[in-house]
């Protein structure tokens, strides 16, 4: 190795001007720097291979041998111990760096059973649906979160099977209380739209109010502002994209099962001149309880041209609450919809069986008690009564051609799920429905279902 | 098929594949000082936690174990360790009086999209005076927080298997 000549010169210069500051130096005083330097070295020495025996797991003889002191700041001075400290809380706290990995993966799925007791020609099973789900960090501040779902098992041109993509959004934390997400995301409204999970809910199939009213999973591609407050408040605000009233078929029952949910566009080629925007906020500052509700609001005529309800506006609205005292979780929720400048649009779709509603709304009451718990698993016995109304209210028609109220639909669920852990859940439950349609489903039921997640 | 094309996405991608989106609420030091402002050091331990076999232990456990003194006279404990919440990694922080009961305890970083209610001290506050000897468990012991479950659960998991190392390997290694 050739060193410069310039460098040589340096180096010598520097050698001698510190022989010639030495030979001015007291020399005992020099000793004793000298020593204190050594004494610290080792004491670091010391701190560092302990440190690494703590990485490394250094395996032990026996439980007795299952903690060493380590001998950084053994009788050390507060300043000793203040530098002990420093030291040892920038090191990473555990040494799990396979689990911090920045991709990860889960996924949930459920498979179903429908009994109807008064048309068991109908009884059907189906895997509702099967989801695998990602989340990749770009670094400690950003990240990329998905989830992938295929609905009744085989999806093709011939089948009645869907794959969507349920969630696609970047979020990027801008303090570790708020953030900001972009892309494919839930609308926070309700109990279940974020938290659909099967072992999330009681029952078989998801209540009637969070399906046929909210229409779960409802998601739209926006941009959202998040964050929560050490009072227990948690908001979320976004605006983006919202459902399309051109979507609306008057042919079919789809609108009378689910206002919202036969106009939603999921993001597939969604038209995007009206946007909409919307706003929940909950309260869970103390332990067991969550109380909270949220908006959804916008003009949903998407500037189709000629089309009658282009200033059609949705307003949706809902509030809930869910108690978990001990074993017992009580939950209740009500939500109202309306959709304003119908008229026109109904006269265009007289003799067609489904007009557009100008109020729909919905609300249940739910109690379950985890009434054996063993080991893992537990037993959790509910019982669920919801009223709905797709077709509450229809705008005013000259007299001869207006539609009626739809009757209100009553439903009784009672049931149990049964964890095999906190994960796998197998459900068994009886459903009485005080008016059946069965275009819609609409009957006395027995149901069987399992779920998972991970 | 040519993939070639693909081999400069993976050198880009790998350097980056062990990082984790989290937002850090403390460092270990303010959980220190938080939980024991009147401490005059902290001296790390050393914890073997494979020789003491406890069940439920997940792979690769370590937690972290620091002692907490005022001029020579014990305070208590700090302990930190990390728990899987949904699909992402919990660091928190359990303080113990020198008895060996919940101080109070702190999440240090959370990286999950939902749950992070369980930073709430309404929560946390639940475990206090909690010791090995209490059975621990969501939803008896401890409440559950709505949207928050798996993230309750394992953390909850987390305190009872650290009262259960103090237990076994720190209670009366104060000296």
């Amino acid at each position: 190795m050739q060193q410069h000549p310039f460098a040589r010169a340096a180096l010598a210069l520097a050698l001698g001007m510190a022989l010639s500051s030495a030979a001015h130096a007291d020399e005992v005083a020099l000793k004793s720097e000298i020593d204190a330097l050594r004494a610290e070295v080792a004491a670091l020495q010391a701190a560092v291979k302990q440190m690494q025996a703590g990485q490394t797991q250094a395996i032990a003889a026996s439980p007795a041998a299952a903690v060493t002191p380590v001998p950084v700041d053994a009788g050390g001075s507060p300043s000793h111990a203040s530098a002990a400290s420093s030291a040892v809380a920038t090191a990473p706290p555990v040494a799990r760096d396979d689990a911090m990995a920045g991709t990860n993966f889960w996924g949930y799925g459920e498979l179903n059973y429908n009994h109807p007791t008064d048309d068991i020609g109908d009884t059907q099973a189906d895997l509702r649906r099967a989801v695998i789900g990602f989340t990749h960090a770009f670094d400690d501040s950003t990240r990329v979160y998905g989830e992938i779902e295929w609905e009744h098992a085989v999806a093709s041109a011939d089948d009645q099977g869907e794959t969507e993509v349920e969630q696609l959004y970047v979020e990027h934390s801008l303090a570790g209380n708020y953030g900001v997400r972009a892309g494919l995301m839930l609308i926070p409204l309700g109990l279940l739209n974020e938290h659909h999970e099967p072992t999330n809910y009681y029952g078989v199939e998801l209540n009637f109010v969070e399906n046929a009213i909210i229409p779960t999973t409802w998601r739209e591609g926006g941009l959202a502002m998040y964050g929560s407050t050490d009072a227990g408040f948690s908001w979320n605000v976004g605006v983006g994209t919202g459902p399309d009233l051109g979507k609306w078929d008057p042919s079919s029952d789809e609108g009378r099962e689910s206002p919202l949910g036969s106009i939603h566009q999921e993001l597939q080629l969604a038209k995007a001149h009206d946007l909409s925007g919307f706003g929940a906020l909950n309260w869970q500052g103390i332990p067991g309880l969550l109380v909270g509700g949220g908006v959804f609001a916008g003009k949903i005529g998407q500037d189709t041209p000629d089309f009658p309800a282009d200033g059609a506006q949705l307003v949706l609205g809902e509030a809930h609450v869910r108690w978990q005292p001990g074993p017992f979780d009580l939950s209740a929720l009500y939500t109202r919809g309306t959709i304003s400048d119908t008229q026109a649009l109904n006269l265009t779709y007289l003799g067609q069986p489904t007009p557009v509603p100008k109020a729909f709304w919905g609300g249940y009451a739910q109690g379950a008690w985890r009434a054996l718990e063993w080991g893992q698993s537990s037993l959790v016995p509910f019982v669920r009564y919801e009223e709905f109304n797709t077709g509450a209210e229809y705008a005013q028609q000259p007299p001869g051609f207006g539609t009626p109220a739809l009757p209100t639909e009553r439903v009784w669920t009672a049931g149990a799920n049964y964890y095999l852990n906190p994960n796998v859940v197998f459900k068994v439950d009886y459903q009485h429905f005080n008016y059946d349609d069965e275009a819609l489903g609409y009957g006395n039921r027995f149901d069987l279902g399992l779920g998972y997640q991970f | 098929m040519k993939v070639r094309w693909l081999l400069p996405f993976g050198l880009v991608v790998t350097p980056i594949a062990h990082v984790a989106f989290a937002a850090q609420y403390m460092t270990v030091e303010q959980a220190q000082r938080a939980a024991f402002p009147d401490s005059t050091e902290f001296t790390p331990r050393v914890l073997d936690v494979t020789s003491l076999a406890l069940s439920g232990a997940p792979q690769g456990w370590a937690p972290k174990a620091w002692l907490a003194r005022a001029d020579g006279r014990v305070l208590g404990w700090l302990m930190v360790d990390q728990v899987i919440g949904k699909s992402e990694l919990i660091t928190y922080a359990v303080a113990l009086d020198a008895g060996g009961g919940v101080k109070s305890i702190e999440i240090l970083d959370y990286r999950e999209a939902h749950g992070g209610e369980i930073r709430l001290a309404g929560w946390r506050k639940q475990f206090a005076g909690k010791t090995g000897a209490d059975p621990l468990e969501l939803n008896k012991d401890i409440k559950n927080i709505s949207g928050a479950t798996l993230s309750c659960r394992h953390v909850t998991e987390g305190v009872q298997r650290l009262l259960k190392v103090y237990n076994a390997a720190l209670r009366g290694a104060a000296g």
